[in-house]
C-alpha cells in the first residue's frame, strides 16, 4: 500500500485481545482513544446546531450526522471497554488533557458560523474516510469487524457537506464566509494528521497500515483541488503557523476546557452512587 | 424514513445477487463456497431454523423480542447472527444493529439477553455486538418485510 516499513507486521485481523503484546495493547489503546475522541468531540460540537441550522432539513441532517459520529465513538469506546476501561474512564472522568482529539473538532462556532460547520464537516469527513480505509486490514480483529460499517455510514456525511459547499460557494458573500472559516480551521485540521506518542508501535503492530504522512497527502490531494474548484484559496499547508495546541499530545485550545466542562457537568452534578440500570439488568 | 433503515446502503439491496447470475469460472466450483479457507460462507439472515436442543429454545425465545421502535421481531429483522449454548448453560448471542448510532442499543441488547435467559437450560446469557457482515435490508426475512410493510415502510 505505501511500500511498507510494516511489512513484518501481523496479518489482517490476525490478533484478538489475548494475542496483544503489552506494547501492542498500549498502542491499540492510544489509537482507539484518538479515534473515539475525534468522533465524540466532533459530534458534541455538531449538536449545538440543533434548532439553529438554516433550514429544517439541514437541522435534521446535521443532527443525524452527529448521531452517526456518536455511534462511531461508541464503536471504538466499546473496544476500550473490552480492554478493561469503564465508560467513566473513557469519557466522563477522563482528564481534559488526556484527550487526544484533533483541535479542529473542539473549535467553537461563530454566531453566524454555518459556513464553519460546512467547511469543518467537509475537512473532517474526508479525513475520516481516509483513516477508516487505512484500518480495513488492521491486525486487530475486533477493530476490523467494525470498520466497514462506519465507512458505509460516512458516505452520506461527505455528500451533505459537498452539497452545502456547492450551494454556498455560488454566492459571493457566502463564499467569503466559507473562506474565513477555511482560513480559521485549516491549521487546526492539519492536527488530524499529527502523530501521537505511540505511532511507531501502531504501525509495527499492524494496527494501521498507512503512515499518517501518506494519509495526510491523500487528504490534501482530495480537499485542496475540491475547495479551489469552489473558488476558495487554501492556505499552503507547509507555510502556515502551527497552532500552539497540538491536540494529539493532549494540549488543546481554550475552547476545549469550556466544552469539556459543559458535557461532563451533568455527570458531575448528578453524582449517583450507582448508575441507573435498565429493567432486568443484574436481575 | 427512520434513520435506522438505510435502504440505500451501498451494496445493500441484494448483497450476493451477482453471485446468482455470474457463471462460476470453474464449472466444478460452487459460487457460495470460499475454497481458500475451506469453509462455506454462512448465509444471512440467521433464523435458527437448523438449531436443536437448548439453542432452538433460545431462538424461539428471541423470536418474541421486538424492535423497540417498530413492531417487528429482532430475528425477522436479521439482527441475530449466532446463538451458542455451552454444556454449563452459558449462552452467547452474537448480534448486530441496523446502524451504529442506534439509540435503542441498550434496550435491544438487554431485551435479547433477558429473553435468552428465559429459555429452559440457559443459566446465563451474554450479548456481543458484531458489525460484520454489515446489516442491510437484504437480511430481513419475508415475515419481517411483511411486518415492516404493514408498519408503513417500503421495503
Amino acid at each position: 500500500m505505501n511500500g511498507g516499513d510494516d511489512a513484518d507486521a501481523p496479518a489482517a485481523a490476525s490478533l484478538d485481545r489475548d494475542d496483544l503484546t503489552p506494547e501492542g495493547q498500549v498502542a491499540l489503546e492510544a489509537l482507539l482513544f484518538r479515534l473515539a475522541a475525534d468522533e465524540f468531540v466532533h459530534a458534541e460540537r455538531l449538536t449545538e446546531w440543533q434548532i439553529f441550522a438554516p433550514t429544517i432539513e439541514s437541522d435534521l441532517a446535521l443532527a443525524n450526522v452527529a448521531q452517526d459520529e456518536f455511534g462511531h465513538a461508541r464503536l471504538w469506546y466499546d473496544l476500550l471497554r473490552e480492554l478493561g476501561y469503564s465508560e467513566e474512564e473513557c469519557i466522563w472522568r477522563r482528564a481534559p488533557d488526556d484527550w487526544t482529539h484533533a483541535t479542529l473538532v473542539e473549535r467553537p462556532f461563530a454566531d453566524d458560523g454555518w459556513g464553519d460547520a460546512v467547511v469543518r464537516t467537509y475537512l473532517y469527513d474526508v479525513a475520516e474516510r481516509i483513516r477508516l480505509e487505512a484500518l480495513v486490514d488492521t491486525s486487530y480483529a475486533p477493530l476490523a469487524d467494525r470498520v466497514g460499517k462506519a465507512l458505509a455510514e460516512e458516505e452520506y456525511h461527505r455528500e451533505h457537506a459537498l452539497s452545502w459547499l456547492e450551494r454556498l460557494a455560488s454566492d459571493d458573500e457566502a463564499r467569503e464566509r466559507l473562506q474565513a472559516a477555511l482560513d480559521d480551521l485549516f491549521p487546526h485540521a492539519l492536527s488530524l494528521w499529527y502523530p501521537g506518542e505511540h505511532e511507531t508501535e501502531i504501525r509495527a503492530a499492524g494496527l494501521r497500515r498507512e503512515s499518517l504522512a501518506s494519509m495526510r497527502e491523500e487528504w490534501l490531494d482530495t480537499v485542496v483541488p475540491t475547495l479551489e474548484g469552489y473558488g476558495l484559496v487554501v492556505p499552503e499547508p507547509d507555510e502556515i503557523d502551527r497552532p500552539a495546541a497540538r491536540g494529539r499530545d493532549g494540549s488543546h485550545t481554550d475552547a476545549w476546557v469550556d466544552l469539556y466542562e459543559a458535557f461532563t457537568a451533568t455527570h458531575r452534578e448528578v453524582d449517583f452512587d450507582r448508575p441507573a440500570r435498565l429493567r432486568g439488568e443484574e436481575a | 424514513m427512520p434513520t435506522n433503515m438505510p435502504t440505500d446502503v451501498p451494496g445493500g439491496s441484494g448483497g450476493d445477487a451477482a453471485d446468482d447470475t455470474d457463471p462460476p469460472s470453474d464449472p466444478e466450483a460452487c459460487t457460495y463456497t470460499a475454497y481458500e479457507d475451506g469453509e462455506a460462507l454462512v448465509e444471512y439472515p440467521e433464523t435458527g431454523a437448523d438449531a436443536t436442543g437448548v439453542e432452538a429454545d433460545v431462538w424461539a425465545a428471541l423470536s418474541e423480542v421486538e424492535d423497540p421502535e417498530m413492531p417487528v421481531g429482532v430475528v425477522d429483522l436479521g439482527l441475530i447472527y449466532d446463538v451458542a449454548v455451552d454444556e454449563d448453560g452459558r449462552c452467547e448471542i452474537e448480534m448486530t444493529l441496523t446502524y451504529t448510532g442506534c439509540p435503542a442499543r441498550d434496550v435491544i441488547t438487554n431485551d435479547v439477553r433477558c429473553a435468552a435467559e428465559t429459555a429452559p437450560g440457559v443459566g446465563s446469557a451474554e450479548v456481543r455486538l458484531r458489525y460484520s457482515p454489515e446489516w442491510t435490508v437484504a437480511m430481513v426475512t419475508d415475515a419481517g418485510r411483511e411486518a415492516l410493510r404493514e408498519f408503513g415502510l417500503s421495503v
